[in-house]
């Protein structure tokens, strides 16, 4: 279990991440969703004591990942998959980390193995594809065997075969009990890999709630309407409340508003409707509705906060 | 985590890096060179000298004058062994793998230290074999690796080579970029060799107390007494390592990665 406790990290006037607090629980997979330069990043740096929170904690099963006696026995992380050394063997480069933590060889062949590297053990990962980067960045979180696991974007660049080999893991990894954190930018992939989602914006916490809710919540408001008398119904709309956007092909995306009231309004004004369609949003338009620009989370955070 | 670990996990970094065996393997060729090159000079400056200034002719005074530029490249091979994480982004990854730093940073510090030691000995008797075949080859008096005092000099290269690779390592946690660290370490270990340039009380001073020319006096066969005692300016030189390596360690553990 991750817990984080008021984490805030400021350059000086800028905060990166301000006062993110939330829990990642074993068992499941943790999406952390959050726009470029939300503090994704920022965050799994102060888990795994890289980066100095100006204040609040990070601490992983209660303790701080500086004070953990073997790091790579608790907790494997991948941050960086072009952080490896171009001339140092896939091999050694994983020796090395291994030495440190008192695990040995044997270990290094098997994790080869089981991100499917064996055969290249002993080439220098100068050479290798952003895939296999990517394969030698999971097998270096997978090390010592963490009941852990931070992922930060592991399937960029994957092509579809090793974004499916991604979901596989570490849907495997949290049926083990083990407690993952995973950051992505693909919604589509997200939507299939993750159980629980924790959206932040500006450094701070928008959502943290299950894939399920977090989706309804942003559907549970749209209304796709079609009808010949656009212009009226819209301002009819607004007038009570309702937010109006032009929808795809002439019809009209109305939220904060449910069907039934959309159908109401039109009726009492004798407006024909074509279309009355209530909108399942994807998680892609979840998420964009809520990180979309920060006066509109800053009014739909309070509703989404669990 | 135990200290074994991380020399094995910092060994298997060191010696998996080209540019590190590089930079050793070029210090022998600047060792050998060099001191091949100082003998000729010193011969050259014999052959000019008057009756009395050849009267107290000591050939081993520029036997490991070469010492200094191989120095060059053996604070490089500490630089490296730092700016190479750094530069190839897996700083982070060895510090989540080994987040107590300090004990990271002397992992390094012993690898760093154990082979620039070793290799000093090897490049001053390389140095000196040279320097002293360019002075016998044309005649004129020599010193022998087994003459009073040259075992000692040729000792007290480990230590000097040994510093200088830590000196370099100091640099590379402080400064973090190959360029920046190797630049600053050359400039500062060969500044005495410019000392000529700047006015004479300032240029005594720097003959006697910089840190790589006091160093240097534990290669002084025969010291004498104008400068400092060879085991005194090793002396000299290891309180700056020592000091930089303070440094090294306070900017380390309190920089973020």
């Amino acid at each position: 279990m991750i817990e984080l406790r008021q984490l805030t990290k400021r350059y000086g006037e800028v905060a990166v991440v301000d006062g993110l607090s939330f829990d990642v629980r074993p068992g499941v997979v943790t999406g952390f969703l959050g726009p470029n330069g939300a503090g994704k990043t920022s965050t799994m740096r102060m888990i795994l004591g890289l980066d100095r929170p100006t204040s609040g904690s990070a601490t992983i099963g209660g303790r701080r990942y500086a004070d953990l006696p073997v790091p790579l026995r608790e907790v494997g992380a991948l941050l960086d998959a072009h952080a490896v050394h171009p001339r140092r063997t896939a091999f050694d480069h994983l020796l090395s980390l291994a030495y440190g933590n008192g695990i040995g060889r044997r270990r290094v062949e098997e994790v080869l193995g089981l991100v499917g590297l064996a055969d290249v053990a002993g080439r220098r990962p100068g050479g290798f594809s952003l895939g296999m980067k990517q394969r030698l960045g999971i097998a270096v979180a997978l090390l010592g065997d963490p009941p852990v696991v931070l992922l930060d974007e592991p399937v960029n660049g994957l092509d579809p075969e090793g974004i499916r080999w991604i979901r596989t893991l570490t849907r495997s990894l949290a049926a083990e009990g083990r407690t993952i954190l995973l950051s992505s930018h693909l919604m589509s992939e997200m939507a299939l890999t993750a159980d629980h989602l924790v959206v932040i914006g500006r450094g701070r916490l928008i959502a943290d709630t299950g894939l399920e809710t977090f989706v309804q919540s942003a559907a549970r408001q749209g209304v796709l309407v079609r009808t010949p008398d656009a212009r009226r119904l819209a301002s009819l709309l607004r007038e009570s409340g309702a937010t109006v956007r032009p929808g795809a092909d002439g019809g009209l995306l109305v939220t904060v508003m449910s069907s039934a009231e959309v159908g109401a309004l039109a009726a009492a004004h004798g407006i024909v409707l074509h279309e009355l369609t209530p909108r399942r949003a994807s998680l892609e338009e979840a998420y964009l509705e809520l990180t979309g620009d920060s006066v509109e989370f800053a009014t739909s955070a309070a509703g989404v906060v669990s | 985590m135990t200290a074994y670990g991380v020399l094995r996990s910092e060994w298997v970094k060191f010696r998996s890096v080209r540019a590190m065996l590089g930079c050793l393997a070029g210090a022998v060729v600047a060792a050998g060179s060099y001191g091949y090159l100082f003998g000729m000079a010193a011969a050259r400056e014999y052959l000019g000298a008057s009756a009395a200034d050849r009267a107290a002719f000591d050939p081993t005074e520029t036997a490991f004058r070469a010492l200094v530029l191989a120095g060059v490249l053996v604070s490089a091979v500490g630089v490296l062994a730092v700016t190479t994480e750094y530069a190839a982004g897996t700083m982070p990854v060895s510090i989540t793998a080994l987040p107590r730093r300090g004990l990271l940073l002397l992992g390094k510090g012993a690898v760093v230290a154990l082979t620039t030691l070793l290799i000093g000995p090897p490049l001053a008797l390389l140095s000196f074999t040279l320097s002293q075949a360019a002075l016998a080859a044309q005649g004129l008096p020599s010193a022998g690796a087994g003459d009073p005092g040259v075992p000692a000099a040729l000792l007290g290269a480990g230590l000097f080579t040994g510093l200088i690779g830590l000196y370099g390592m100091a640099l590379g946690f402080l400064l973090r970029r190959s360029a920046g660290a190797i630049s600053l370490g050359t400039f500062l270990l060969i500044l005495p060799g410019m000392a000529s340039l700047f006015p004479k009380p300032v240029a005594r001073w720097i003959v006697t107390w910089w840190p790589s020319a006091a160093g240097a006096r534990i290669f002084a066969v025969h010291p004498g007494t104008e400068l400092l005692a060879p085991l005194a300016g090793a002396g000299v030189l290891a309180a700056t390592v020592l000091v930089l390596l303070c440094a090294a360690v306070a900017v380390f553990q309190r920089r973020d990665a």
